[in-house]
């Protein structure tokens, strides 16, 4: 009996033990579910679209906001004033303003991680297309591409923070020390002129698929535009190759100025716009665009359609800028917003039978271009209703419509490099020494260009210009594109002051702020890297 | 190569598994035989000291399964068997008693001491258990008789105050779950990353909120890591061992318990009334917007708070004969919160069955628990925040019945908070199953095999819906977000328990195997806006009319899975009762990890000597307990991760989530997201802890005293910068910080007084613990300092209020450090060179000005009985933290007081005062606190009715009072995660609560 149920147990265990030694194994390679890792992508041809598309989302990402302030807000174009303790933000604002920001501002350290993550992410991209088994032309296309982007984002590095590293494969085995300026600017431009044999043309069937996509115009544009800086960027003048890339540019017919100024930074701007050369689209689905949200003006949300979104009295330009619009006639100054506001009308003009009123009064919403620093306060303006009115805004980028609260998005297209900007180049690399050239069988004086861009806008004809002139005429027409504080350096004003009321605080004009300094984690983290003089 | 190292590992597997299993096998020396014999009746009747008959106590004769019970005279029947003639006594809250009977003995009357802190009370260690007296790590047990009454949602509330060491912080919200820590943080990682693990009935891994307070019998706290250790890389936090009530031997038992409660606002911030507000404005020349003061007077935090009631009802029967165990129970609970709109129900059914087969040789066991929970909340955020700051001058509603909003004003108080909670709602359905299966083989005298399956299903569904009137989502006529998740948990073990004693010596043995498998998050989340109306609430997503993308969101849902497979051994040695040794080793393998480190080996050691049973003891009479422990031990922290955790991922890159394909369409770009780590591996602590437990005066006083030194490292940071010069990211998850914490706990029981009706029980306990960060760098990785605790505040976006850096306790502020007013009121600073400025500093002004660690935690237990009446108390309290009153803070903004409201206390501030509002060392207050926690008066029925064996009514009172000097609402904010101790405008009503139930047993 005993002996029976002895058997019993043991083969109850014995059981046992083969249940468990059958699961008694050490397997800890778990399929990976419901996530792409290098066991299951890339594969096919929309993977490699999907991952060459880390490119463009990267750039539109950070393009429109912290790139942007640390282009605009350390000029005269632009200004995020204190509103009685609101957006003092830790300084970041005013730092930019009086060019006081350290190697830990948000901006400088934010702009190199995307810059660099942005360089190493299309270093990776060629290693993936290299090892790909697409034809060779398909890889010799996404290559140039890739070296494009990378070159841009180059640009964008060079010239903010100067002597930075270069990394031109991946993976980094030995963290990398700075190199020259003129050495980054000489990969550049030889990775440019490189590229620009393989890129697309726009033409006139191709216009939506290389819409923000490096071209061969993209490739000519910017380095017109690096050659047009080559003296502050390398300390040697290159105007007349600058004149030579704009005339590459122009020779292509398909790039035209848009008859309405306003079209090229409307909601729906796109492939359609003709002088566009290179966009970082936006859309709300496309985040990075935050014009309207700081440099409009919340009280007018409704009368432009927005009337459930709240957006920040932050931003405005400052009365040195607002007051180079001068010119009768000019379209470009009425997306300005001074003085008494009106409900814009189909035409988007001031709708002058419609006042707007600030909610719940009969107060109309009277935009003052004076700011007025509160005494003491370091750029602070205060933050009572008459302060909130200080300082003229934007719609330069039309508000859009779409915008929602949670996002506070604007779908309008950041054009980066455009015919107009092309043009007022070439006068000024003329201006500077170059000889005029003919395109297209019309010979091109600077005159000519500026009054070019001039009658588009519908403002009074130039009688001359010079240097100083033309750089009043990019203020108007370039504004708020990013592109202030390479002017005013290019022009040696980078330090001249523009001293608001009650200002206690006054501009570091040490020219070594030209360039921002390394971030400190960044030189913490490759200690390879020096920094830059005067930090 | 890689096949080759598979097989390499496999057969060192194998050799190492073998091993255990033979050793095992050669210390089996005998076999029992069993003898059968016919018996005798033996009667008698079983009294308390007071001479009482005691009902329901279990009389078993030892060595066999035949048991009986009392009636509710006390009195007792049973027939003898077995080859031993000894009676076993046993009833809970009193300590056993075995009685040999003497040759033809037919009556025995035996009387039955109350329980205190008997030592040899059984106390479960993992895989087994052990009496108190033979431990050597520091476990702490709490029996269901002290556990905190009041209403209970979640088991770590009943622990509360009762255990030196455990530091746990609750809150009044209904759906919120307490936060507990053990013996100091150690680890930078939130959620059950710092959380202790539970294991219930044996099961590891499964949810603590499974289980109805009111069905647990005892919790076990496995402090260090000699004791927590065999749960190897999960340990760290320490282990609670959750014990559910159980049938005994032959009876059969049906109990009911209920209470109802009122739970009420303890105290509410004191803001101004509108004509107050008024008044102020009007003094220093101010008046408000039109639209901003429609003449009333409205105090929003009353319209959004009210009364809570909630009840519980349990109802348990169980019952064992032939060879059979069996139970079920039903618990229902309704709390309803005391913010409108929050409230949980839940009902928990647990039912189980065990039999005994072959001789009692086989046991199988099932037991199947249900719990389904239906939860009903409102955007605290918004609604607390603006319950304190919206303007009182202004109505709820407009004369059309619409809310009443003012979306241009700016400031804290731009969302009407009753608007906020009546047309915003969260919904979240409920639903875990674990079932649980056993088999326990009894192989050969004292060799024992079990083997376990269990199983957890977790289904979540959570829907919001924000309706046409939300000021959260305006102007989109309704939005709707469900997300449904499915959480699935597997867990099989199978281990050896051989236990065997030979002359003075005794050995117990333990090997096992454990595989788990953890599936995650399958489910979606969807957000979806635009219905015709409101009716609906958003249960029906396909009704809506998003008109583009965009208004259709689609939630990332990775499904994880991830493996843990265990090996695990431990042995225990002990010689007279005297000297304890034990030993444990757990190998932990796991797929969250680095391909490189997915295996953790887990040792432990300790040792215990009762100094008590040396001779020369014998000669100090007041001491009837004492034993020296001390252990060392390596336990791991992988709680928290996923499956992903340290791989490369591809996905919605975190700068820029879409682009414009070629095609001119709007596309998802993918690229890294995740920088890989191959080296990725656990976070170690390893504690040294020396104990000493005593009992004085026949254990009258009993006592532990435990120090420890517990040190983590390898501790993952999610963060750590690395250059973007060299990886695509600028960020990866990594090992390389290192904390320590010590600390001393003591542990007291006394049993102060004792006669034949009154006794009072006394308990206080005291724990310190010190925190420090040693280090948060190593050769590869490198951080000075973690900022955390980004609190926002009107111009201070951007920062943070707290710092993680070696020297200083994880929970250290770091703060503009106040320095008064200036002759103007101005609030003024000093700055980082120690100026003093009257402008706002910058961040880089901030420093190190203390932190949230309490220096002492406390509780104090009292129970007293007196004939028929029981009454207990609980005093309970922190001592020597600090809490940041940012609430205050933003509150004390004077100049804003045409926007917000402010609280009396702002009224002394001079009006022209800008700087007051900013968080700094002026708003960092003392959260030392002392609470008289709860108090219960009880009497206790035994009508001599048969079918009535016990009827216990009480009434309870909660957080009765408590004494502090903090300012804000209450000083038991949140102590858990990496940003404690911070009050920031979203603080859950403290309660107040008055309960009434019944315990009945038949």
């Amino acid at each position: 009996m005993i002996i029976t149920q002895m058997k019993q147990i043991f083969l109850f265990t014995a059981l046992c033990a083969v249940i468990l030694s059958a699961t008694s194994c050490k397997k800890l390679d778990v399929p990976i579910e419901s996530q792409y890792t290098t066991s299951n992508f890339p594969n096919t041809a929309a993977d490699y679209a999907a991952l060459y598309g880390t490119m463009y989302s990267n750039l539109s990402s950070s393009f429109g906001v912290p790139y942007w302030r640390m282009q605009e807000l350390s000029t005269d174009a632009a200004i995020i004033p204190g509103r009685d303790g609101n957006f003092d933000d830790a300084g970041q604002y005013r730092q930019l303003h009086y060019h006081t920001w350290t190697f830990d501002h948000p901006n400088v350290i934010t702009i190199w991680q995307w810059g660099f993550g942005g360089i190493n992410n299309c270093n990776r991209l060629m290693n993936v297309t290299t090892g790909s088994t697409s034809t060779a032309a398909v890889k010799t296309a996404g290559i140039a591409e890739i070296r494009a982007m990378r070159a841009l984002y180059y640009f964008f590095m060079m010239d903010l923070y100067g002597n930075v590293p270069l990394i031109q494969s991946f993976p980094v085995n030995t963290l990398p020390g700075n190199e020259t300026r003129a050495n980054i600017y000489a990969f550049i431009e030889k990775e440019l002129l490189a590229v620009s044999q393989v890129l697309p043309a726009k033409t006139a069937t191709n216009q939506v698929a290389v819409y923000g996509k490096p071209t061969k115009a993209m490739a000519f544009a910017l380095l017109e535009k690096m050659y047009l800086n080559a003296e502050v960027y390398t300390g040697v003048p290159k105007y007349t190759e600058a004149v030579a890339m704009a005339d590459s540019v122009m020779k292509n017919t398909t790039y035209a100025l848009d008859a309405k100024y306003s079209d090229i930074f409307d909601v729906n701007n796109g492939p359609q716009i003709t002088e566009t050369i290179f966009a970082i689209p936006y859309d709300q689905q496309i985040p990075g665009n935050q014009i309207t949200r700081f440099g409009f003006f919340p009280a007018l949300a409704p009368a432009y359609g927005i009337p459930n979104v709240g957006f920040s009295i932050a931003m405005s330009t400052t009365p040195d800028y607002y007051n180079r619009f001068n010119l009768s006639g000019d379209v470009r100054t009425s997306f300005w917003l001074a003085g008494p506001q009106y409900k814009p009308d189909a035409n988007r003009k001031p709708d002058l039978t419609q006042p707007v009123y600030f909610s719940g009064t009969t107060t109309q919403i009277n935009i003052n271009p004076i700011l007025t620093l509160v005494p003491g306060k370091p750029m602070d303006v205060g933050n009572t209703i008459f302060s909130q009115e200080e300082g003229v805004r934007s719609v330069k980028y039309w508000p859009d419509v779409n915008a929602i609260q949670a996002t506070r998005l604007n779908g309008n297209d950041m054009p980066l490099l455009r015919l107009a900007d092309v043009m007022l180049m070439k006068a000024e690399a003329i201006l500077r020494g170059a000889s005029p050239t003919a395109v297209n069988g019309e010979m091109q004086t600077p005159l000519l260009l500026v009054n070019k861009i001039r009658a588009r806008a519908g403002a009074v004809a130039a009688t001359s210009v010079d240097l100083n002139s033309l750089l009043d005429e990019r203020a108007r027409e370039l504004s708020w594109e990013a592109w202030r504080r390479n002017d005013l350096i290019r022009y040696g004003q980078f330090e001249t002051e523009y001293p608001l009321p009650n200002d206690v605080l006054s501009m570091n004009k040490d020219i070594t702020r030209r360039l921002y300094p390394i971030p400190s984690t960044e030189l913490k983290l490759n200690t390879n890297l020096k920094q830059n003089p005067g930090y | 190569m890689k096949q080759n190292y598979m097989l390499i590992s496999r057969v060192k597997h194998h050799i190492k598994w073998k091993a255990l299993t033979a050793l095992l096998l050669l210390l089996i020396v005998s076999i029992n035989t069993f003898a059968q014999q016919s018996g005798r009746i033996i009667k008698g009747k079983v009294t308390d000291e007071s001479n009482t008959g005691l009902p329901g106590v279990t009389v078993r004769v030892k060595g066999t399964k035949i048991a009986a019970s009392t009636n509710s005279d006390g009195n007792y029947s049973i027939k003898l068997e077995g080859a031993q003639y000894v009676l076993v006594f046993g009833m809970v809250g009193s300590a056993s008693k075995e009685v040999v009977i003497n040759g033809d003995q037919s009556v025995l009357n035996v009387t039955l001491l109350p329980d205190s802190k008997t030592l040899n009370d059984v106390v479960v260690i993992g895989y087994g258990t052990s009496s108190k007296k033979n431990l050597t790590g520091s476990i702490t047990s709490v029996s269901a008789e002290e556990f905190n009454p009041g209403v209970t949602v979640n088991p770590a509330q009943l622990l509360q105050g009762k255990v030196a060491g455990l530091n746990v912080t609750v809150s009044s919200d209904p759906n919120a779950k307490p936060s507990a820590t053990l013996r100091g943080p150690s680890t930078f990682r939130e959620g059950a990353a710092m959380e202790p693990f539970y294991v219930i009935d044996g099961v590891p891994g499964m949810s603590i909120d499974l289980i109805a307070p009111s069905d647990i019998e005892t919790i076990d706290v496995l402090k260090d890591a000699s004791a927590t250790s065999i749960y190897g890389s999960r340990a760290s936090n320490g282990v609670i061992m959750v014990t559910t009530k159980r049938s005994k031997e032959g009876q059969s038992r049906l109990t009911y318990s209920g209470y109802g409660a009122v739970q009420k606002i303890s105290k509410q911030y004191d803001m101004l009334s509108a004509p107050e507000l008024r008044d102020y404005l009007k003094k220093n020349g101010q008046t408000l917007n039109s639209i901003d003061d429609d003449g009333s007077n409205t105090n929003w935090q009353d319209l959004i708070e009210k009364t809570g009631y909630s009840q519980n009802h349990n109802l348990s029967y169980s019952g064992s004969q032939n060879g059979a165990d069996y139970g079920a129970s039903v618990n229902y609970l309704d709390n309803k919160g005391v913010l409108k709109n929050t409230s949980l129900k839940r009902t928990i059914v647990k039912g189980y069955v065990n039999q005994r087969f072959f001789n009692n040789r086989l046991k199988l066991g099932l037991s199947v628990t249900n719990s389904v929970s239906s939860s009903e909340n409102v955007y605290q955020g918004t609604a607390l925040y603006n319950m304190l700051f919206f303007l009182p001058t202004v109505s709820p509603f407009n004369a059309d019945g619409t809310y009443k909003e003012n979306y241009n004003r700016t400031g804290n108080g731009t969302r009407n908070p009753l608007s906020v909670i009546d047309n915003n709602s969260i919904n979240q359905q409920n639903n875990k199953t674990m079932i649980n299966g056993q088999a326990q083989v009894d192989i050969i005298s004292g060799l024992k095999f079990t083997a376990t399956i269990s199983t957890q299903k977790d289904q979540n569904n959570y829907s919001s819906y924000l309706n046409s009137q939300s000021g959260l989502a305006r102007g989109v006529n309704g939005q709707a977000v469900k997300i449904d998740s499915l959480n699935k948990v597997t867990v099989a073990e199978g281990y050896f328990n051989y236990d065997k004693q030979f002359g003075k010596h005794n050995l117990k043995l333990l090997a096992g195997y454990s595989w788990e498998e953890d599936k995650s998050n399958d489910g979606f989340g969807l957000t979806t806006q635009n219905f015709s109306n409101d009716n609906l609430n958003g249960t029906n997503l396909f009704l809506s009319n998003p008109t583009a993308l965009s208004q259709l969101i689609i939630n990332n849902n990775p499904v994880s899975t991830l493996r843990l497979i265990s090996f695990y051994g431990r042995a225990q040695y002990s010689f007279d009762d005297k000297y304890l040794f034990q030993g444990s080793l757990r190998d932990d393998g796991s797929s969250a990890f680095g391909r490189n480190n997915h295996w953790g080996l887990f040792p432990s050691v300790s040792g215990a000597w009762r100094i008590i049973k040396e001779d020369f003891m014998q000669n100090a009479p007041v001491f009837s307990d004492l034993k020296l422990r001390t252990g060392y031990g390596v336990s791991g922290n992988s709680l928290g991760f996923n499956a992903f955790s340290a791989i490369t991922l591809y996905g919605t890159p975190p700068t820029g989530s879409k682009y414009l394909s070629s095609t001119g369409t709007i596309s998802n770009a993918i690229g890294y997201t995740q920088n890989e780590n191959p080296n990725l591996k656990w976070e170690s602590t390893s504690t040294v802890n020396i104990g000493l437990d005593f009992g004085l005066l026949k254990n009258r006083i009993t006592g532990s005293l435990d120090y420890y030194i517990k040190q983590t490292s390898d501790l993952i940071y999610g963060s750590y910068p690395v250059s973007t010069t060299q990886y695509p990211l600028p960020t990866i998850t990594a090992n390389a910080g290192k904390v320590k914490n010590t600390g001393i706990e003591l542990s007291l029981n006394a049993l102060v007084v004792k006669t034949k009706d009154f006794s009072w029980n006394s308990s206080p306990n005291i724990s310190h613990n010190k925190n420090v960060v040693v280090s948060l760098s190593d050769a590869l990785y490198h951080l000075d300092y973690i900022q955390t605790a980004l609190l926002g505040g009107k111009g201070q976006s951007g920062i943070y209020s707290q710092i993680i850096q070696p020297g200083q306790a994880l929970g250290t502020y770091n703060l503009w450090q106040y320095a008064g007013k200036n002759a103007a009121g101005v609030s003024t600073y000093y700055n980082a060179a120690g100026k003093i400025i009257a402008t706002q500093p910058l961040s880089t002004d901030a420093k190190p000005s203390g932190n949230a660690q309490p220096k002492f935690i406390y509780g104090w237990s009292n129970s007293f009985n007196y004939k028929k009446w029981d009454f207990n108390f609980l005093v309970r309290g922190v001592y020597g933290n600090k809490i940041l009153n940012a609430t205050a803070a933003t509150l004390n903004a004077p100049g804003d007081s045409k926007l917000q409201n402010i609280p009396r206390t702002t009224l002394g501030e001079s009006f022209n005062d800008t700087n007051d509002y900013l968080l700094s060392t002026r708003y960092l207050e003392s959260g030392s606190y002392l609470r008289l926690d709860n108090a219960t008066l009880g009497y206790t029925i035994k009508p001599k009715v048969k079918n009535i064996k016990s009827i216990r009514l009480y009434a309870s009172g909660n957080n009765i009072f408590v004494i502090t000097k903090y300012t804000g609402i209450d000083p038991e904010v949140n102590m858990g995660g990496i940003t404690p101790g911070i009050d920031n405008n979203n603080f859950y009503p403290k309660t107040r609560t008055i309960s009434v139930g019944v315990n009945a047993s038949f």
